[in-house]
């Protein structure tokens, strides 16, 4: 038999990388599921969940979370697919610079992404300085530690990867097709619309995934700029566990967390057309 | 084809959103004040000074740069093989067991961290070092494999397979002719999983403690206390630090293409 073809290749490849994971990701995973369930009396009960549920706070955090999902991931598509349809027509070495700038906000550490948008938002930021110069307003305006805050913070995070999903999924639109349709009579518009977007909508569909899951669970964003009042699911999660040393609750949320990213993950992704490859 | 105004009005748009901030931090960190204030208050290197002076900033460097390497070099010791029998095969429940590889890159970083604390440390009582590299390599895991799966397809396997066919053994086959092959695309991946390790705060958050930090939970840790321009020096630095890594490994290996 080829030894390149036989199971017993197969499962010496593939052998250490699944025990590994299984011993330091999915028993981990599995222990903080059994916990999330376990009573008072080591029985199993879902009593854990109806007291994180029924809180008001909880409510309010998660409304705010899937808000802040819903109003990023529609900008970063209506701004984003443009870009990402611009860079895919470029030539290679123009494509190749404004790629690197694209890519620049998810290779630089998060922290020091972020802390740009104090200096740019805070009290004395360029938003509320220019403002009060130009005498548009009268006194600064509390932008920092707000949901708008968050929001602009994980635009400058998400839209590159939106960018990169669609310009390469755009690599594949030859364009030839277009200019077909443009000489049998279409406008650019309808061309743009009824070509260039069914052939990437694949790319499309996967990089709303990414964002919109993305922005519900992003951490460094919302923990900087959204501060301690205007808290997300990851924030209040990490203030019931290292602050409050509320295990029970921060374990709940954690696998709230994982079955919403989930069921996110598979929801969005169940849209892909299915005739296409 | 001609482009419009508008599209290029957006895509200007676009990237002085994106790359903005980085340049206001970078003028901000020449600031001689104290306050943060935009546009900087004369010119002063005094904050680049004061990063170096900070042991905490120092000692957690090192700490990342150490569990960074450790972490992206066992990723791609256990995920090159994965990435070999993913390219290669074909079996019955294959889209389950990728799946199962990709998992760590699905699963949010906070719960993971959030989960080895809980095990590891609380119950299993494993040391919390040896925690942050399990749980590092554990995430960059799916990135290795996603990033050496890519490379492997742009090669053709069948010349392997007339290596062997020829008496070479496999093992000697593999790093005799593949391995050379997709060099390019192990160095991508060492770069991306390192940086996603240097960078990483989701998981680092509850494997660190008194005594063992990463460089970003530092970080985060300085700001809740003292509000700056130390951060925004130590910022610039990263920030021109990872241009330079970005640049040279778009140039070299076309790094985007493999995000």
């Amino acid at each position: 038999m080829n030894p390149l073809k036989s199971r017993k290749t197969l499962i010496l490849l593939a052998g250490p990388g699944f025990i590994f994971l299984l011993c330091f990701f999915f028993l981990p995973l599995l222990y903080v599921l059994m916990e999330s369930f376990r009573g008072v009396d080591n029985q199993i009960t879902l009593s854990r969940y109806f007291d994180v549920l029924v809180d008001a706070q909880f409510q309010l955090v998660f409304k705010r979370t899937l808000r802040i999902a819903l109003i990023v991931t529609p900008i970063a598509v209506l701004v984003g697919y443009p870009t990402a349809y611009y860079i895919s027509k470029l030539k290679s070495k123009k494509k190749s610079i404004l790629t690197t700038l694209v890519i620049l906000p998810l290779m630089t550490s998060p922290v020091a992404r972020t802390y740009a948008w104090i200096v740019i938002l805070g009290k004395f930021g360029i938003v509320n300085e220019t403002l009060t110069t130009l005498h548009i307003i009268a006194e600064p305006m509390r932008i920092l530690y707000t949901e708008t805050a968050i929001v602009l913070g994980l635009l400058q995070l998400f839209m590159p990867i939106l960018i990169l999903t669609v310009s390469s999924s755009l690599e594949n639109v030859n364009s030839e097709v277009e200019e077909a349709a443009l000489s049998l009579g279409s406008n650019r518009i309808g061309v743009f619309f009824r070509v260039v977007v069914p052939l990437s909508f694949e790319g499309l569909i996967m990089g709303v995934t990414l964002v919109f899951t993305g922005c519900f669970t992003a951490y460094v964003t919302p923990a900087i700029l959204g501060g301690a009042n205007v808290l997300t699911l990851s924030t209040l999660m990490r203030e019931q566990a290292l602050v409050l040393m509320n295990w029970e609750s921060a374990t709940v949320i954690a696998v709230i967390m994982i079955i919403t990213t989930l069921i996110l993950y598979n929801g969005i992704r169940a849209f892909r057309p299915r005739n296409m490859a | 084809m001609k482009k419009s105004k508008f599209l290029i009005f957006i895509v200007a748009l676009v990237l002085v959103f994106l790359i903005g901030p980085f340049i206001v931090i970078i003028l901000s960190s020449f600031n001689e004040t104290a306050v943060m204030r935009f546009p900087p208050q004369g010119f002063s290197l005094k904050w680049y000074e004061k990063v170096f002076s900070i042991d905490m900033f120092r000692e957690t460097f090192w700490i990342s740069l150490k569990v960074g390497i450790a972490a992206t070099f066992t990723a791609l010791v256990i995920g090159i093989p994965v990435a070999y029998a993913n390219v290669r095969y074909k079996y019955k429940g294959k889209n389950f067991v990728e799946l199962i590889f990709s998992s760590p890159a699905i699963i949010p970083g906070l719960v993971i961290g959030f989960a080895l604390l809980r095990f590891f440390i609380y119950v299993a009582h494993v040391p919390i070092t040896l925690g942050l590299y399990l749980g590092h390599t554990a995430i960059l895991f799916p990135y290795t494999v996603r990033v050496v799966s890519a490379s492997l397809r742009n090669f053709d396997l069948s010349v392997e397979e007339a290596a062997v066919s020829l008496g070479s053994n496999p093992l000697g086959a593999f790093f005799r002719v593949v391995f050379p092959n997709i060099q390019a695309g192990v160095a991508a991946a060492f770069i991306l999983a390192f940086i996603t390790s240097f960078n990483n705060v989701p998981l680092s958050l509850f494997l660190t403690g008194p005594g063992v930090s990463t460089l970003p939970i530092q970080m985060l840790v300085y700001m809740e206390y003292y509000y700056d321009p130390t951060i925004s020096a130590l910022s610039s630095l990263i920030i021109i630090l990872t241009i330079i890594i970005v640049q040279s490994a778009e140039k070299v290996l076309g790094i985007s293409k493999y995000m």
